[in-house]
């Protein structure tokens, strides 16, 4: 597989003028052997982009090719494409070896191996080995989960899609199941497109990251690049803590610019195009030793989280997030930014 | 209340003037009349050479044949046409009763199995009132029913009526041939529960799986095959086995549609009772109670095997079922609309004409029938069947059955969730008044009861039939209290509780403010089944009420329909419109039959 493209996708539940707008010109680019994740809060159309893909819905409008090749009216069976569902679903009338085999009666199993041996290499895979004979529900949640990853994979397909595969399980088991499915799509270089509601994991875990709202994808990148340069305002304030600002700008002085916020100013960095903008700035970047655009902060409640202190407190009426330290022992602190940690994110 | 009279029944069956006996047993197990074929076995079990050189002779003489038959009179198309020929064989009472509830079984899935699906994979305006109709027939007194099918198919029936327009008929249905008949009114009682309960599962089934075995190269067909049904067909078996216990110990449709003729074990063993043949009638009553326990616990434990994974399910999206024209054409649609209009034949068809016959005879429009009812209340002997007696009396053991199952039901209830993990132990009991038939238990309570049961001292411990009647009633309805009680009261968060307590609440105001109103709708959605269980109820009444004047409504209905069909389809639409009242009770509270 040399990736996977969607072009203009748009769906559209129900009668044609009525109907609910699900998806609204997707645009994505999935390289091979990805690690692709779809991130967004829940209705903002990454479950529907997945279904897309796999084939169980067709899109209104638009196009979803693999490798150049449109994909309209290819039902799922024909696609290629391993799924993992929130919920699992296994299936409760077989025992864990028929699960991971049941694609192999459709498809050869790879490298001339039998059923028996390919399912033994997945169970190995995924450490259950020796659990073939188990019912699932003799399985805990996250054994399950690792069934259904073996499941997906066994015919290794071209494509490996996840819905929302860790959301039912415990925080620390979260993370190492999460680390167990990085490592196994980087040793098997598996096309993955992953769907999360969890920005943090989707930050951890991805090579490229699609950031969704609304039935649109808002911005394409890097972890890296999501978070340090959002490219829109919800990005800024969905992706990590942020503060967000709305700006004037007052007079340019070369690269930088003197900034009206709520009647307060500051240096910032001059943006393109017009005067009124939005800008954020981490709150890793506000501290109490710079100097520079500094601004006091009314504390409301701290946070203790080992490395450091989480605060949130509120500025001109806004809400401000801080990460300092040591938990402050006044309830004003005065802190500044550089002009060059601030990040501009919209203009209007 | 329930083991003293079966124990009576058992009592009856095994002891001869005072002495333990097997005599009755063993009269009755090699008695080809019972047995058939079966007898011979019963009778010499060790000539076990006999019995197979017979099974053999039997299995040569099926002969399976194809021939060209021509099936359109006067077209010349040949059509092969298989043809299995049985040799015939004596099958004895039980075999037959074993036989109609086969085929009953059959007809049940038959009908039942397209309405699931249909139910389950489609949206259509009234599916989700279509779908709790599916527990009506656990209301409608059998021996309506069989009145329904008699307005319907009956000589002056309404099909007849219909035919008589294309100058047809009229055609003595039921006359030729009663077991069909039969067989549809059972299917009219049972097709509904394996719907209810097929479709159930259906919607447990993860949309997902399915979804996965698309993905991993299943066809839908496929997919269907591989994952749908390995997940229905428990439901399918738990329907066709409950179907063929409850016609196994069919009594009221067949008494009214088929008599004498096509007696079961039940009708029999009536006949038996009419014929005061006690001994004769306690031992096959023991034989059926057998009979029946030992399939009721094949099902429980078939039941319990089957309770897999809680999944956390994504329900099927439902397409619709006529988005426009062209799809309404297409053949699976008219295949549904086809089966809908079967549907409304057996289902509607004879409720439709108990009414429509209760106010027409051959002519036309008439109050007659009413009025004849009428006139035997004003005017009718002690000795006849009264109706408005009837009506009071049913009534009567209604409000009364209700006082003593509710606090039964929830005791039940209540006793076995605060045993936590109670559900095999709530099963059982709720399902064991379902396993022994109401004849059986009208026997032991008349005898035991009624008679009397003598005392240390001299005492005799009797009541009159009227009790008798209502702890029959009692002991029918109140494992539907339980079934509707024990689900609600089982999902109460015992936190729920506590944080009232914590709150302030004493235990008390706790199960008056927090359990009480959570469990509410399930108490009054059982004390409606309750009322209309006892309304209904024909099997023990007929046995209690033989001979006194605590006869109900489903009595006087079969009293009046030995003599004159016109008053008993009339006093049949009385009864129907006291079920269905109950029924909107229990409809508006939510009323349900499975857990």
């Amino acid at each position: 597989m040399t990736g996977l493209r969607l072009e203009n996708v748009s769906k559209v539940y129900g009668a044609d003028e009525a109907g609910t707008v699900a998806l609204e010109g997707v645009d994505l680019t999935v390289r091979d052997g990805e690690f692709f994740t779809l991130v967004g809060p829940s209705g903002c159309g990454k479950t529907t982009t997945l279904r897309t893909i796999a084939g169980f819905e067709e899109p209104t409008e638009g196009a979803v090719r693999f490798n150049e090749r449109e994909m309209a009216g290819v039902p799922p069976e024909r696609r290629d494409v391993g799924v993992v569902f929130q919920s699992y679903a296994l299936f409760p009338h077989m025992n864990v070896a028929e699960n991971v085999g049941y694609g192999l009666q459709f498809r050869e199993p790879p490298d001339g191996l039998s059923v028996d041996e390919r399912v033994a290499e997945l169970l190995n895979l995924v450490d259950l080995e020796g659990m073939g004979d188990r019912s699932p529900d003799q399985l805990s949640g996250g054994q399950q989960q690792r069934v259904a990853l073996a499941r997906a994979l066994a015919p290794a397909p071209d494509l490996l899609v996840l819905d929302e595969p860790m959301s039912a399980l415990d925080a620390q088991l979260r993370e190492s199941l999460r680390r167990q499915v990085k490592r196994i799509q980087s040793e098997l270089e598996i096309t993955t497109v992953y769907v999360t509601h969890d920005q943090a994991e989707a930050l951890a875990i991805s090579d490229r990251v699609a950031v969704m709202n609304g039935g649109r994808v808002e911005q394409v990148g890097r972890p890296q690049e999501i978070y340090r340069e959002p490219a829109t305002r919800f990005v800024a304030e969905f992706v990590g803590d942020n503060n967000v600002f709305d700006g004037e700008v007052r007079s340019r002085e070369g690269e930088y610019a003197r900034v009206d916020v709520d009647g307060e100013r500051f240096t910032l960095p001059a943006p393109d195009g017009t005067d009124r903008f939005t800008f954020c700035v981490r709150p890793g970047a506000l501290s109490q030793s710079v100097e520079r655009n500094r601004l006091t902060v009314s504390v409301e409640t701290s946070e203790f989280l080992g490395e450091t202190v989480r605060v949130n407190g509120r500025w001109n009426g806004g809400r401000i997030v801080l990460r300092l330290p040591a938990v402050p022992d006044r309830d004003e602190l005065t802190v500044g930014f550089d002009p060059d940690d601030a990040h501009v994110v919209d203009w209007h | 209340m329930l083991y003293l009279p079966v124990g009576v029944v058992f009592v009856n069956a095994v002891f001869d003037d005072g002495v333990a006996t097997l005599a009755f047993f063993r009269a009755v197990l090699t008695d080809p009349f019972y047995f058939g074929v079966l007898a011979d076995v019963f009778a010499e079990p060790l000539a076990a050479r006999t019995h197979l050189e017979s099974l053999v002779g039997w299995l040569a003489a099926v002969s399976i044949s194809v021939s060209l038959e021509y099936p359109l009179p006067g077209i010349p198309l040949p059509v092969p046409w298989p043809s299995l020929e049985l040799p015939a064989f004596r099958k004895g009472l039980f075999g037959f009763t074993a036989y109609q509830a086969a085929l009953s079984t059959i007809a049940s899935l038959a009908l039942g199995l397209p309405a699931a699906s249909v139910l389950a994979n489609y949206e259509f305006r009234g599916r989700r009132t279509l779908r709790s109709l599916t527990i009506l027939p656990f209301v409608l007194p059998g021996i309506m029913v069989a009145v329904g099918f008699y307005a319907m198919f009956g000589q002056a029936g309404t099909l007849n009526q219909l035919l008589a327009v294309a100058g047809l008929g009229p055609y003595p249905f039921i006359e030729w041939n009663p077991l069909a008949i039969v067989i549809v009114a059972h299917a009219f009682y049972n097709a509904p529960l394996v719907a209810r309960v097929t479709v159930a599962a259906w919607e447990s089934v993860d949309v997902r799986t399915v979804e996965t075995a698309r993905s991993l190269g299943a066809s839908p067909r496929r997919a269907f095959r591989d994952v749908v049904v390995p997940q229905l067909l428990p439901a399918v078996l738990t329907g066709a086995l409950l179907t063929f216990i409850f016609t196994f110990m069919t009594f009221p449709i067949v008494l009214a549609l088929g008599g004498l003729q096509l007696a079961t074990v039940e009708v029999w063993i009536y006949d038996r009772v009419r014929q005061l043949a006690y001994a004769e009638a306690a031992t096959l009553a023991i034989l059926e109670t057998v009979l029946s326990l030992a399939l009721t616990y094949a099902y429980l434990r078939y039941e319990s095997a089957q309770s897999g994974l809680a999944r956390e399910a994504t329900a099927p999206s439902r397409t619709p079922l006529f988005p426009d024209l062209r799809t309404a054409l297409s053949p699976r649609r008219l295949a549904i609309i086809g089966y809908g209009l079967v549907t409304v034949i057996v289902f509607v068809g004879p409720m439709a004409s108990l009414v429509v016959g209760s106010v027409t005879d051959g002519s036309g429009f008439t109050l007659r029938h009413y009025a004849f009812l009428l006139e035997r209340q004003l005017e009718g002997a002690d000795y006849q069947t009264l109706p408005w007696l009837a009506i009071r009396n049913s009534l009567l053991f209604g409000v009364a059955t209700l006082v003593v199952a509710v606090p039964m039901g929830v005791v039940v209830s209540v006793v076995t969730v605060r045993a936590g993990r109670g559900g095999a132990i709530v099963d059982t009991l709720a399902m064991l008044p379902l396993a022994v038939s109401g004849v059986v238990f009208g026997i032991g309570l008349l005898q035991g009861l009624v008679f009397g049961i003598p005392l240390p001292g001299g005492w005799r411990f009797q009541v009159t039939g009227a009790v008798a009647i209502v702890a029959a009633h009692a002991v029918a309805a109140y494992p539907f209290v339980t079934r509707n009680v024990s689900p609600l009261l089982s999902n109460l968060d015992p936190a729920m509780v506590e944080s009232a307590r914590a709150l302030g609440a004493s235990r008390y105001r706790a199960l008056r403010d927090v359990e009480l109103p959570l469990v509410a709708s399930g108490i009054v959605a059982g004390a409606a089944f309750a009322f209309a269980i006892s309304i209904g109820e024909f099997s023990s009444t007929v046995i209690l009420a033989s001979g006194s004047e605590a006869y109900t409504m489903p009595v006087a209905v079969e009293r009046y329909l030995g003599r004159r069909s016109g008053p008993a389809i009339a006093m049949g639409t009385v009864l129907l419109g006291v079920t269905a009242a109950s029924f909107v009770v229990v409809d508006r509270v939510g009323g349900r039959f499975e857990r």
